[in-house]
């Protein structure tokens, strides 16, 4: 901190990776200021009239009208991030861009120089010193990206496992996925910040009246929310930075939950609106689901492998890279696994580890080797042949060869238990992505404003969910990987098929981001790691773009989102048609547009899996087909807005183009939307710095479980599988055809979408009415709904009514019969105490007083008397004296 | 007539006492009452010499309880005369039947 203060740009200089953190900073810091402003302001407005001074603060802070303050800090702070970004990604593409390079050509040597080891045992001395000062120099490198220290510490459990964790730990390690999704996230959400100022104005007055919601006395009357606004933007932006930025898996999940939590107060903005706050509702809880299911996973990793952080996870679970085939001691060459998944049949404590071959079944005993974390010795190299043979180079000069490893530096979990770990946190990616069958939420959540369906659409909630899968990729097998890729086919057809029936506009932007997102998982699934972040982040552009656009148009239009009631607004408001047209293009995949390129690439990809693969040929022809059932409801929703006649004079009338500070980010956004995806050859889909700098952050594991292209950089020597036959070599192979098909594909859509919607050729009331059982079905939205409403919805009230009988009948009998019981027995205990308690008391008390009152006579206040009393006491104890001495006296 | 012995004393004693207690319960006198007492007091005392005179074993006993009994006599007298004449203030008399605000 010192270091930071003394000198902030030396220490950015030193540290670069912490232009990131403060990037991720800042808007919780603009969440904050707005936070206790308000706060400040809310205590001023109660006491503004009891003091001048008061007053004047009040006004200071904006009076009863609020002002513009909040926006500004929060679009300052988030404008700063996206600049903060943009230098980190260029520092580290850029000045510390050739690390990867240097890596790889370190490794070689060192191979080299182990292999020639064997040959000539023994070091050279000088070899090795410049080996180690190459390895520090990239440890350096490293450091300048990350960082990390305990949060909190947790007791040692009773156990010698040094692997178990001990601590939760906050931390950061930036490559260029992170920094690339810094840069998008920010920029996108700079924008979205400008265009809300625009957007929200209508929040800025001291009442505003909501005409949604009816009252007792017409429509609700309530105070701005335009700071509130920007608040909630604020804090969304941060938990979305903070989980890009995040290094270990439990940072990912506070962040996680954080961003659930925003978008519950931000779909539930206008939470007077039933709707709305049913809306929020559903989100919230739909994404717990999904959440189980990532803390499902996440407690199987803490068990098991005993440590959050990703790199720390996959070394353990992922056989190491730098592994060889070519070892020449082991007979007959052996099964290269560098960056695999070892399945074993025997625990290590038998002294062997017995790794399956790749066709040998899994059962339920498979276990899944964990490797050290922080090997002693480097593993070189390992062979499936009769047993196991691990060649162990010392890091020293020593060179090693053990037939069996040292069962101290391994472990074993069982093989299932890591499926279901990747089940798990995909199913917490589902509920986030808004994956089948968790997708429900995401249309309803088209209840807040349209701004925040942007954002949560396009930047950051949603993005999240395949986000994470990109992350953790290493840590799902290869059975996870098929499910997420079904998951990913079954959601983009169904979404996609309703949005052709959608007529609310923003509802077809919520189900095509659906329908895109599936694109994103199916891609995850078939081995196209690459080709689903590419395509994130050129869809987070243009899906902000389409979004923001619809937003424009709703706002001046006066709200309304039916498409049925617009029609041929592009005269009235040119810049967002054509704005709107840009980003069409860009999501149908129209050559030159962003969206071309990393649909391509997930098409390509889908295409060598299933060539691989022929069994699961749906999972090429349903992303093939629905590419132009894409292209058609975009072209009908833009169709429906802009062309033809206007269908509502009322909405035709108020319509016009939106204030400068809505349009300027649709400009930005279309010009990216078109060109982020752009590469030295623009014509050709193959060639992206986008895509290039995205591969370069890819896990080892995609080379192992899917085969090698020909230009990977991170390959070196070793075959895994049959080069020719793996998924990503087919499918770099076979780009063009999948290129191509999906383009008639699009084409065939887009002449659908004419015929109907523009030049009218086929009446589409009359189709709908020709197929209105289908256009029932796609209508109630496959019945997703009611299915849920009848399976969890229904039996939950149900089972509720039943314990409200219960609670009412059994519970509340027991109780009422208690207390009837227990008045009973007070009432006995009363009377008891009452005749016989009481009674005692008051008898003796009553006789004391008696016996006083009698003897109140003797006092009579004559001396005389009581001279007399007692000269009779003492003749009378006399008398008695004198008996007594008399009686011992006789006797 | 035998010698005066003893017993005389004793019954000098118990005439003196009767007196003294008649005395102490007849007179409406507050200054009646004290003579009453001094008479009982010296009754005592009369007992206190004589046993001292006759039982060796009571022979300082008795001549100091008497001394005594004098000594408390007097200085009884000094205080029941203050009280006296301070009734005697508050009341206008010395009839001690008049005192009776205490009774029950």
């Amino acid at each position: 901190m010192t270091e930071f203060f003394a000198d902030p740009l030396k220490f950015y200089q030193l540290h670069p990776g912490w232009l990131f953190v403060t990037a991720t900073l800042l808007p919780l810091l603009s969440f904050v200021l707005i936070f206790l402003a308000s706060g400040a302001w809310a205590l001023l407005r109660r006491y503004r009239d009891d003091h001048v001074g008061i007053e004047q603060l009040y006004h200071l802070f904006g009076g009863d009208k609020g002002g513009r303050l909040a926006a500004y800090i929060a679009t300052a702070a988030i404008g700063l991030s996206f600049v903060l970004s943009l230098t980190g990604f260029i520092l580290f593409n850029f000045v510390d861009g050739d690390k990867e390079q240097k890596r790889d050509a370190q490794e070689a040597k060192i191979r080299e120089t182990r292999e020639l080891l064997v040959l000539v045992s023994g070091l050279d001395k000088e070899l090795e010193k410049s080996l180690h000062d190459e390895e520090a120099e990239l440890t350096a490198i490293d450091a300048r990206w990350a960082g990390r220290f305990d949060w909190l510490r947790i007791a040692p459990a009773i156990t010698n496992d040094p692997q178990r964790g001990t601590a939760l730990q906050l931390g950061f390690r930036i490559d260029s996925l992170a920094a690339i999704m810094f840069v998008m996230v920010t920029f996108i959400a700079t924008l979205i910040h400008i265009f809300s100022i625009g957007y929200m104005s209508d929040e800025l007055p001291e009442t505003v009246e909501d005409h949604q919601v009816h009252g007792e006395h017409g429509h609700l009357h309530r105070r701005g929310r335009f700071g509130r606004f920007f608040m909630y933007l604020s804090l969304f932006c941060f938990s979305m930075l903070n989980l890009v930025l995040a290094d270990n898996l439990f940072q990912v999940f506070v962040s996680w939950e954080l961003v659930g939590l925003c978008s519950y107060l931000l779909i539930g903005f206008y939470y007077e609106r039933r709707i709305a706050a049913n809306a929020a509702n559903k989100a919230f809880i739909v994404n717990r689901v999904g959440d189980a299911g990532f803390i499902i996973g996440l407690l199987i990793l803490w068990t098991y492998v005993g440590t959050f952080n990703f790199e720390d996870l996959f070394r353990q679970i992922r056989a190491p890279v730098r592994v060889s085939s070519q070892i020449p001691w082991i007979d007959g060459g052996g099964t290269l696994l560098g960056g695999q998944v070892v399945r074993s049949t025997a625990e290590p404590s038998s002294g062997r580890i017995k790794i399956a071959g790749p066709d040998q079944p899994v059962s339920a005993d498979t276990q899944a080797v964990l490797f050290p974390r922080d090997p002693k010795t480097e593993l070189y190299g390992i062979s499936g042949e009769m047993g196991v043979h691990w060649g162990v180079v010392d890091k020293g000069t020593q060179l090693l060869v053990s037939t069996n490893p040292d069962p101290e530096q391994f472990g074993v979990m069982p093989y299932w238990m890591l499926v279901l770990a990747g089940l798990g946190i995909f199913l917490g990616c589902a509920g986030k992505s808004a994956q089948f069958p968790l997708q429900v939420w995401l249309p309803d959540a088209m209840e807040g404003p349209t701004p925040v369906s942007a954002l949560i659409h396009a930047a950051t909630m949603v993005a999240a969910g395949v986000y994470l899968v990109g992350r953790v990729y290493p840590l799902f097998t290869p059975e996870v990987l098929l499910v997420i890729a079904y998951v990913g086919g079954i959601t983009l057809f169904v979404a996609a098929t309703i949005a052709v029936v959608m007529t609310d506009i923003k509802k077809v932007l919520a189900y095509s981001t659906i329908s895109q997102l599936g694109y994103l998982m199916l891609a995850m699934g078939v081995g196209g790691w690459t080709a689903s972040l590419f395509h994130l982040i050129t869809h987070a552009f243009f899906k902000a773009l389409l979004f923001l656009c619809s937003g424009a148009v709703i706002y001046n239009c006066h709200h309304e989102q039916d498409m049925t009631k617009m029609g041929g607004l592009f005269p009235k408001m040119k810049i967002t048609a054509l704005a709107m047209l840009a980003g069409v293009l860009a999501i149908s995949g129209v050559p030159g547009f962003s969206g071309w390129y990393s649909k391509d690439a997930i098409l390509a990809q889908a295409f060598g899996f299933v060539w691989v693969h022929p069994g699961h040929i749906l999972l090429f022809l349903l992303p093939l087909v629905t590419a132009g059932i894409t292209t058609f409801y975009m072209f009908r929703m833009w169709f429906l807005t802009f062309a033809g006649k206007p269908r509502d004079a009322h909405v035709y009338e108020h319509a016009h183009e939106a204030p400068w500070v809505m349009t300027v980010p649709l400009i930005v956004l279309a010009v990216f939307s078109v060109c982020v995806a752009w590469g030295r050859q623009p014509w050709n889909p193959e060639e992206s710095f986008l895509a290039e700098n995205i591969s370069e952050s890819q896990p080892a594991s995609v080379i192992a479980d899917f085969g090698r292209v020909e230009t990977d950089p991170l390959w070196k020597g070793g075959r895994l599988k049959d080069e020719t036959h793996s998924e990503r070599y087919l499918a770099q192979e076979n780009h063009a055809l999948a290129g191509n098909l999906a383009l008639g594909v699009v084409a065939l859509g887009l002449v659908f979408a004419a015929l109907l919607y523009y030049y009218r050729v086929l009446d589409s009331e009359e189709s709908k009415e020709q197929f209105a059982t289908l256009h029932g079905f796609l209508w109630n939205k496959w019945y997703f709904d009611e299915l849920y409403s009848a399976i969890a919805v229904r039996p939950a009230l149900t089972v509720a009514h039943w314990f409200k009988w219960f609670d009412l009948t059994v519970i509340d009998g027991i109780i009422h019969f208690v207390a009837f019981a227990t008045v009973r027995v007070s009432k006995w205990d009363g009377l008891f105490d009452h005749h016989i308690i009481d009674g005692l008391v008051n008898v003796m008390g009553g006789a004391v007083s008696r016996v006083g009152n009698g003897l109140r006579g003797v006092e009579t206040g004559s001396l005389r008397n009581y001279v007399l009393f007692l000269v009779l006491a003492a003749v009378g104890i006399f008398l008695v004296l004198t008996w007594w001495v008399a009686m011992v006296m006789a006797g | 007539m035998s010698d005066v012995g003893l017993t005389h004393y004793l019954l000098l004693g118990a005439v003196l006492f009767v007196c003294g207690a008649v005395c102490m319960a007849t007179k409406r006198n507050a200054i009646g009452i004290l003579m009453g007492v001094e008479l009982v007091l010296n009754g005592a005392s009369i007992n206190f010499v004589a046993f001292a005179h006759f039982n060796r074993a009571f022979e300082m006993e008795g001549q100091v309880f008497a001394l005594f009994v004098i000594v408390l006599a007097a200085a009884e007298a000094a205080v029941a005369l203050a009280i006296v004449l301070n009734f005697y203030n508050n009341h206008a008399t010395v009839d001690v039947d008049t005192a009776e605000e205490l009774k029950g």
